[in-house]
């Protein structure tokens, strides 16, 4: 589950219209959430809050250690709509699982931001400011986010930690999203990383002016489904090394008839690691996912699964009254999946080391809740076990 | 003379060796870009065995050694290791970054394992090996300096230059530590198994001790580091402001006097010994032999003023360390006959105690201690012997303790003795070599053990007094009223149950001149070693250095240690308990509560202890 600050943020960049799915990070972003989700450890606190619509805060407390905590603070230029409140928010944008993607946006024109007064440009770029501390160990992590225009955006993250070399690091973050196609540049103080990405989405583009599709046949083409392909590659200057990889993607759009699936294939030529992962969202309920990685050079292998499943409450014993009230009547308001007493995620792999996690919503507290096991070891069968409660308003 | 060493035996089996190389060379974090256990999947000793020097013999008996050789190998041996390396730089490289300022690759991190195979060969080993064997410990071998010269790394990667340069360097600063510090405990435990099958059940007990608690593993070098058991001999654990100053003290002491430049001086003294050449050359800090075999020499003690009390300690502290072998050589003393003649010395006062006497006069804080140690002393031994402890602390490394302080004892208070009878001081030297050369190396233990409990005690007692007051006439009163305490104090003292009357009768002063003479320097050098530990966990303040070396002298091997802290745990427990019954705080000890009574300044006394924190060689 996405803790709070997170959850705004990512309320940040829908309020500015910045499409995370369309950047060659997030190729594989469904089956990341499907397969690596974090497990907790022991027990953690969160009580958050967005106090104004620009300002946020969020307390942690936790046991790892002895007693640990953080603090951290938002600010975003951009007034946040969302809900956010743990009794009103919509679990859908808390709960990573399958990731469905929509339609490429055409990019909004520059001169949509301006704001003209008096004969004066009064607009203001969009900004996100984050910091979070965390207590006993002294560590800062701060998060400047800009839209510098529509088609792009900067974001520097910086850590400053006492136990790192230089005693912190910076990354540096350049994104470009044209809606075909999307690059970043990065630069990493950290031994001097340089970094770049490029994701290209095939079919047509969403810049030129929406014309009337001239034929059917075009239309059940390409809007059922998109095809990506992105590369990326880094060098560090200080230590000579380098990484390099690219991949493809398909995946279906929210109109495709059938149920909705997402393909990947990354590969990693210089080390030789393939990837595949294949990921189905069989019911409105229930996403699986599997990832296939070899290594031709060491012909090594691994194979992973993984499942969300929703589990909602049988409400059987009223849906009679339900169905008896006439569409005209006025129907009391419920949040959005009230009915969900929890989301099962499940993984395992061939060496059976297997990670559990039961999310959901009691009352206004939201519950993680997580084990990881490892089956082979019988002495020891629980790696990690732990429990998250999120309070926000 | 001529030893036999026999080499093919230990190239026979190495199945064991190198299961023990494996465990240790898997004992620490690895660097993140080793993925895998290291396995030793090939040992061979090479049928070439090193070439030993003898520099010097320590001590020589059917059951024990101890000498020091310089060791050069250049033979055939070889080592194949095996383990698994991640070879995407990326991936390490993010392992330990944060995740939240991480560039986040998609697939530039997978990771690619890839089995690697090291061997390691052409080993060039030069260095200076102290070896000490004995039935009852096996043999422990350290290494004084760091003997690899050189050797040669072959991996999988040879092909590739850097990679090739990089596991060279690597694999060379690693097999630093273990010949320095592995490679002693695995062959320790080795020697454990194959000589005393008594010690098999223990060995695996301490290794089951080993692996629960790391930190015993080390301590094969504990001077330059503090103690990584923050425990005294005595079990009781030293709080974290002593580990400080004991931890500096020694450590900057120790590669004070064992610097590559001493190291030159001492092969140059050891190949003057080889000519007949008469240069010697001046080792600052050393006390030779020929100095010292004077008993006579009138102004011994005023003549050795250029040996400060803080050189003097520094001596003893270097030499009361298990490593101090080696400066056995720096002193230029060699054979056991020193051992056998030293302790004449210090037969009325026990060398330390002549030290500070000689040397430095305000130094009522260390006689202080000493005074106190006495009374500890004996205590603790009845406890030690009440629990089986005879045989055990019979090391033979820490004569050499004995023998160097033993070296720069001012003659002075003999003197006194002397002329003076009717106190009925201990023997003087000249008689003594006889009575403790006849009982040096085989002589039974019980009658050490009856014997070494009075030697420091009248020994260390007597300098406080003369401290305090200097004038000699006095001293002599002060020496003679010391005594007497030391007995009526020994007499009042309430005994651990069913100890007292038999074994410890209030000592007479003839009794007093027999222990004297039995004890053996090596005892005594022993019980010098367990009191300075006493103190120092008594003493919370300043620790001077001897004692804080001595603490860490006590990890000596492995085994000895753990055994020596299960003993010293009890006994200090008994002794805590005798002291609770005592009533006696720890300040005033009962005999120094005597010579209040006897109008002895005890104010002057209090003071200079106070302001007495440290020798000025360790203050600054």
């Amino acid at each position: 589950m996405l803790d709070f600050m997170e959850h705004v943020q990512l309320a940040f960049y829908d309020a500015s219209h910045w499409n995370l799915d369309n950047s060659y990070g997030t190729l594989n972003a469904t089956a990341r959430a499907l397969l690596d989700f974090q497990t907790p450890r022991g027990l953690r606190l969160q009580i958050s809050s967005l106090a104004a619509p620009n300002f946020a805060t969020s307390y942690t407390l936790g046991n790892v250690g002895v007693v640990d905590g953080s603090v951290s603070y938002l600010y975003s230029s951009l007034p946040l709509e969302r809900k956010l409140k743990s009794s009103e928010l919509d679990l859908h944008n808390v709960i990573r699982g399958y990731r469905q993607l929509r339609e490429l946006r055409r990019p909004d024109e520059d001169w949509w931001w301006e704001i003209w007064h008096n004969g004066k440009r009064v607009d203001r770029r969009d900004t996100l400011l984050y910091g979070r501390i965390f207590l006993p160990q002294s560590r800062l992590e701060a998060l400047y986010v800009r839209r510098l225009t529509p088609t792009r955006q900067l974001r520097v993250n910086a850590v400053s930690d006492s136990n790192l070399n230089n005693g912190g690091t910076i990354l540096t973050l350049l994104q470009n999203d044209h809606g075909k196609y999307s690059t970043e540049y990065m630069y990493s103080t950290d031994s001097a990383l340089i970094g770049l990405r490029g994701l290209y989405n095939f079919g047509p583009d969403p810049r030129n002016a929406p014309t009337a599709p001239t034929t059917s046949q075009q239309v059940a083409e390409h809007m059922h489904g998109r095809f990506s392909a992105g590369a990326e590659l880094y060098y560090g200057l200080l230590n000579k090394s380098g990484g390099i990889s690219t991949g493809l993607r398909f995946a279906t759009l929210p109109n495709h008839h059938g149920f909705p699936y997402t393909m990947t294939l990354t590969l990693n030529p210089l080390m030789g690691n393939l990837s595949s992962t294949y990921a189905v969202k069989a019911g409105p309920n229930l996403a699986l996912c599997t990832r296939f990685d070899f290594n031709f050079y060491s012909y090594e292998s691994d194979l992973q699964l993984g499942c969300e499943l929703w589990r909602r409450r049988s409400n059987t014993d009223v849906e009679w009254a339900l169905k008896k009230l006439r569409p005209d009547w006025k129907r009391p308001t419920v949040a959005p999946d009230d009915d969900v007493s929890g989301i099962l995620k499940a993984r395992v792999d061939q060496h059976w080391r297997v990670g559990v996690l039961w999310e959901g919503r009691i009352k206004d507290l939201l519950f993680t809740l997580g084990a990881s096991l490892d089956l082979k070891k019988r002495e020891q069968i629980f790696r990690a076990v732990g429990i998250e409660l999120q309070y926000s308003s | 003379m001529a030893f036999n060493f026999n080499w093919s035996p230990l190239i026979a089996d190495t199945s064991r060796a190198r299961d023990m190389l494996t465990t240790a060379l898997n004992k620490g974090p690895k660097p993140p870009i080793i993925v895998d256990d290291i396995t030793v999947t090939e040992l061979n000793l090479g049928s070439t065995p090193p070439e030993l020097e003898i520099l010097e013999i320590g001590d020589l008996a059917e059951d024990r050694f101890r000498g020091i050789f310089k060791m050069t190998y250049a033979g055939d041996a070889f080592l194949t290791l095996k383990t698994k390396v991640q070879a995407n730089p990326l991936n390490t490289y993010l392992s330990t970054k944060p995740d939240f300022a991480s560039p986040e690759p998609l697939a530039a991190s997978a990771g690619l394992t890839i089995p690697l195979q090291i061997t390691l060969s052409d080993i060039r080993l030069s260095g200076f090996v102290i070896l000490v064997f004995s039935k009852q410990k096996g043999v422990t071998l350290v290494f004084r300096n760091d003997p690899l010269e050189s050797l040669k790394v072959s991996s999988t990667f040879d092909s590739i230059p850097f990679i090739k340069n990089y596991l060279q360097k690597e694999i060379e600063g690693q097999l630093r530590v273990l010949f320095m510090e592995d490679l002693p405990a695995i062959i320790h435990r080795l020697s454990l198994r194959l000589w005393s099958p008594e010690f098999q059940e223990l060995d695996a007990e301490t290794e089951e001790r080993l692996d629960s608690s790391k930190s015993t593993i080390a301590p094969i070098d504990p001077l330059s580091g503090p103690p990584q058991d923050a425990v005294d001999e005595f079990g009781n654990p030293i709080d974290a402001s002593q580990m400080a100053t004991l931890a500096l003290d020694s450590s900057s002491e120790i590669h004070a006097s064992f610097s590559q430049k001493n190291m030159l001086r001492l092969a140059s003294l050891s190949q003057s010994q080889h000519t007949l050449s008469l240069f010697t050359p001046g080792i600052r800090e050393a006390v030779f032999r020929a100095w010292a075999s004077n008993p006579d020499r009138p102004e011994s003690g005023s003549a050795t003023p250029a040996l400060t009390q803080s050189s003097l300690s520094r001596i003893q502290s270097t030499f009361a360390s298990v490593k101090s072998n080696a400066s056995s050589v720096a002193s230029g003393s060699t054979g056991q006959d020193t051992n056998a003649s030293r302790p004449t010395l210090s037969s009325a006062y026990s060398s330390a105690a002549g030290l500070s006497l000689g040397a430095n006069r305000s130094r009522g804080h260390q006689m202080r201690k000493r005074k106190k140690r006495v009374v500890d002393l004996r205590k603790n031994r009845d406890a030690a012997d009440s629990s089986g402890l005879s045989t055990e602390p019979t090391t033979p490394l820490t004569s050499t303790t004995a023998s160097e302080t033993a070296s720069v004892i001012p003659e002075e208070p003999h003197r006194v003795d002397n002329n003076e009878p009717a106190l009925s001081t201990p023997p003087r030297t000249p008689i003594n070599p006889l009575h403790s050369s006849a009982l040096e190396p085989g002589s039974p233990t019980p009658r050490f053990r009856e014997t070494e409990k009075p030697a420091p005690s009248d020994a260390l007692l007597p300098p406080a007094p003369l401290l305090s007051d200097p004038p000699k006439p006095k001293a002599k009163l002060a020496n003679a009223t010391v005594h007497d305490f030391v007995q009526t104090e020994q007499s009042q003292r309430p005994k651990p149950a069913g100890r007292s009357s038999s074994s410890r009768p209030p000592l007479s002063h003839t009794r007093l001149r027999s222990t004297q003479q039995a004890s053996s320097p090596l005892l005594r050098s022993l019980s010098f070693d367990k009191m300075p530990s006493y103190q120092s966990q008594k003493n919370s303040g300043a620790l001077s250095p001897p004692y804080a070396e001595s603490t860490t002298s006590s990890a000596g091997g492995i085994l000895e240690q753990a055994w020596m802290l299960k003993m010293a745990n009890e006994i200090a427990r008994k002794v805590r308990e005798e002291k609770g019954r005592c009533g006696g705080s720890r300040s005033p000890s009962p005999p120094e509560r005597q010579r209040g009574s006897l109008k002895r300044p005890q104010g002057l006394w209090d003071g200079a202890e106070e302001c007495m924190d440290a020798p000025p060689a360790y203050v600054a």
